[in-house]
């Protein structure tokens, strides 16, 4: 798995003419670790490859593991399972909301969209006992349950969440400055998406309406009354789109989860590992995560491959960068909600005029700023006044 | 258009090329090529719909098998296409000719595993560091931790730990 990434881009004045990227500057060899673990601590190692994707990975796995097997979770388990993978999806998107404001300078989104997290944190501690790396997932089912008569109390911690959630959705929709500075913005046509084979709100924002949960419904998603999220903009703003409606679509599933699940097992281990291999994978917030394990039949695979939705996300930046402006050049990027740690750092050569050159996140962030107080001051706009 | 046309089709189109298709379950399938017929076999996929997920390099005693993952969302199937580059040559023809998103995944596998993907249009490594040793693949079962070398020799990355265990505790 990759951390921080390089970007190197080619400008001619402002405008970006060609873009590299180099990545894997912090590889952590997890899939040769893999294959030193046995089928009950694969999962385990698999949620820390994302401090915020660490229910999906898991998921993907446990998916993989029991296509291997042939043997499916009881009912109750894939309904928990459901529940825990949408609520990291509603974290995971107001954390990138909140990012994507502080990326053009719009501090008071970045301030409320991850007030609104905390609660969605909250709720996995009670769930889980962790606020992340939940550790819920397993071969055959999940680790903890939840008692029954705790239900009525989380449905109303979720309706305490939907609220301020559909508050901030409608606010960052109707906003014109966001509407302004977002739209048009890093387009990456269908086409692109399509050659440069994207997954999850980076396809669905470009009118590739794919989703894992409807294609091939793991869990208890075929079970529950949902829909797939996508626009055909194109654009930073379609992302943005995608994202905060999905984030709605996920408090209908986990409400329906909770009320349709009824007491019973939660976890069916097989007795053993066939020889063979398993393919499993699972809507991420940032896109499909997909397993691939081979078994020659002892405790330990042959080999494990797990790939994160940003591996094939990543390369679409050069479709979508390239003709943008240098200030916009990080919210594409940030567009993508790319999975690492710290981007330190890009690097800019002007052709035109012979500069060559190191920026930092901090440059490129002042950049940005300056573009959206240019645009608010050429259109007449005033911030509004946010209340809670 | 549902899965066993889709399968149907493969098996007219394709099967004078295929050393062997396998259905696992009513969602996935398997094909086994050869390395001539594994372009125009990942490029009829491709055409078709199918979605690149990734590639999973397996290195297995005579060749590296290179298993291409292609979902076809609309249909709810994964169509994988297992390649194999022989030993020692490890050559396969890139499929990153064919669309840009084989790219990434086809450098991965060059470097952690060495196959040679002939004719891909940006080889240069994506996961080693710049001042790793060329020629020493990682993630090739006979890699050893201690000499940072290929050995010629198949080791487990524990030296063997988890199948012994494993025999003793299946008696």
């Amino acid at each position: 798995m990759e951390e921080p990434e390089f970007f190197q881009l080619y400008v001619e004045g402002e405008r970006v003419v060609d873009a590299d990227v180099r990545l894997s500057y912090n590889h952590r060899g997890m899939e040769k670790r893999c294959e030193t673990l046995t089928y009950d601590q694969i999962p385990l190692l698999l949620a820390r490859i994302c401090g915020i994707c660490s229910a999906s990975h898991p998921m993907a796995c446990a998916n993989a593991l029991e296509d291997l097997c042939g043997i499916e979770a009881p009912p109750r388990a894939q309904y928990l399972r459901t529940i825990i993978c949408e609520l990291e999806r509603i974290h995971s998107h107001l954390l990138w909301v909140g990012l994507a404001g502080h990326f053009i300078g719009y501090n008071t989104v970045f301030m409320w969209a991850w007030r609104y997290r905390e609660p969605v944190l909250d709720l996995f501690e009670r769930f889980t006992g962790n606020r992340n790396h939940y550790e819920n997932f397993k071969l055959g089912g999940v680790r903890r349950d939840i008692p029954q008569e705790a239900i009525p109390e989380i449905l109303q911690a979720v309706d305490d969440v939907e609220k301020p959630t559909l508050m901030l959705t409608r606010a960052v929709l109707d906003d014109p400055v966001l509407g302004v500075r977002l739209k048009g913005i890093g387009i990456l046509s269908e086409d692109d998406a399509r050659r440069y084979c994207v997954t999850g709100p980076t396809a669905r924002g470009s009118n590739l309406p794919i989703d894992v949960r409807r294609d091939e419904p793991y869990a208890a998603y075929g079970w529950v009354d949902w829909n797939v999220v996508s626009q055909p903009q194109c654009d930073v703003f379609a992302k943005a789109v995608v994202r905060l409606l999905e984030t709605l679509e996920s408090i209908k599933i986990i409400r329906q989860c909770l009320q349709k699940m009824e007491p019973g097992e939660i976890d069916n281990e097989p007795r053993s590992i066939p020889e063979g291999e398993g393919i499993g994978h699972a809507e991420a917030p940032r896109g499909e995560t997909f397993h691939y394990v081979r078994s020659d039949g002892t405790n330990y695979p042959l080999r494990y491959k797990a790939r994160a939705p940003t591996f094939v996300n990543l390369p679409s930046f050069k479709a979508s960068v390239i003709g943008a402006e240098l200030a916009d050049a990080m919210l594409i990027v940030a567009a993508m909600d790319p999975c690492y740690s710290c981007t330190e750092r890009m690097a800019v050569v002007d052709r035109g005029r012979n500069l060559e050159g190191l920026l930092t996140t901090k440059d490129l962030l002042q950049l940005s700023h300056e573009k959206t107080a240019r645009l608010l001051k050429h259109h007449g706009i005033r911030p509004p006044q946010w209340e809670s | 258009m549902d899965r066993e046309h889709l399968v149907r089709q493969i098996d007219n189109d394709l099967g004078a090329k295929l050393a062997d298709l396998a259905k696992r379950g009513p969602k996935r399938v398997y094909l086994t090529v050869e390395p001539q017929h594994s372009l125009e076999v990942n490029r009829y996929l491709y055409e078709r719909g199918g979605r690149l997920a990734t590639a999973t390099g397996v290195d297995c005693p005579d060749w590296i098998e290179v298993c291409y993952h292609y979902c076809f969302d609309a249909l709810n199937v994964v169509v994988t296409v297992k390649a194999r580059a022989y030993k020692p040559a490890c050559e396969l023809d890139a499929v990153a000719r064919v669309f840009p998103g084989a790219a990434f995944i086809e450098r991965e596998i060059q470097d952690l595993l060495g196959v040679k993907f002939i004719g891909h249009p940006d080889p240069r490594r994506l996961i080693l560091a710049d001042d790793w040793p060329e020629g020493v693949y990682p993630l090739r079962r006979d890699y050893c931790h201690e000499t940072h070398t290929n050995t010629g020799r198949a080791i487990s990355p524990d030296h063997g730990r988890a199948r012994v265990l494993s025999a003793l505790r299946r008696g």
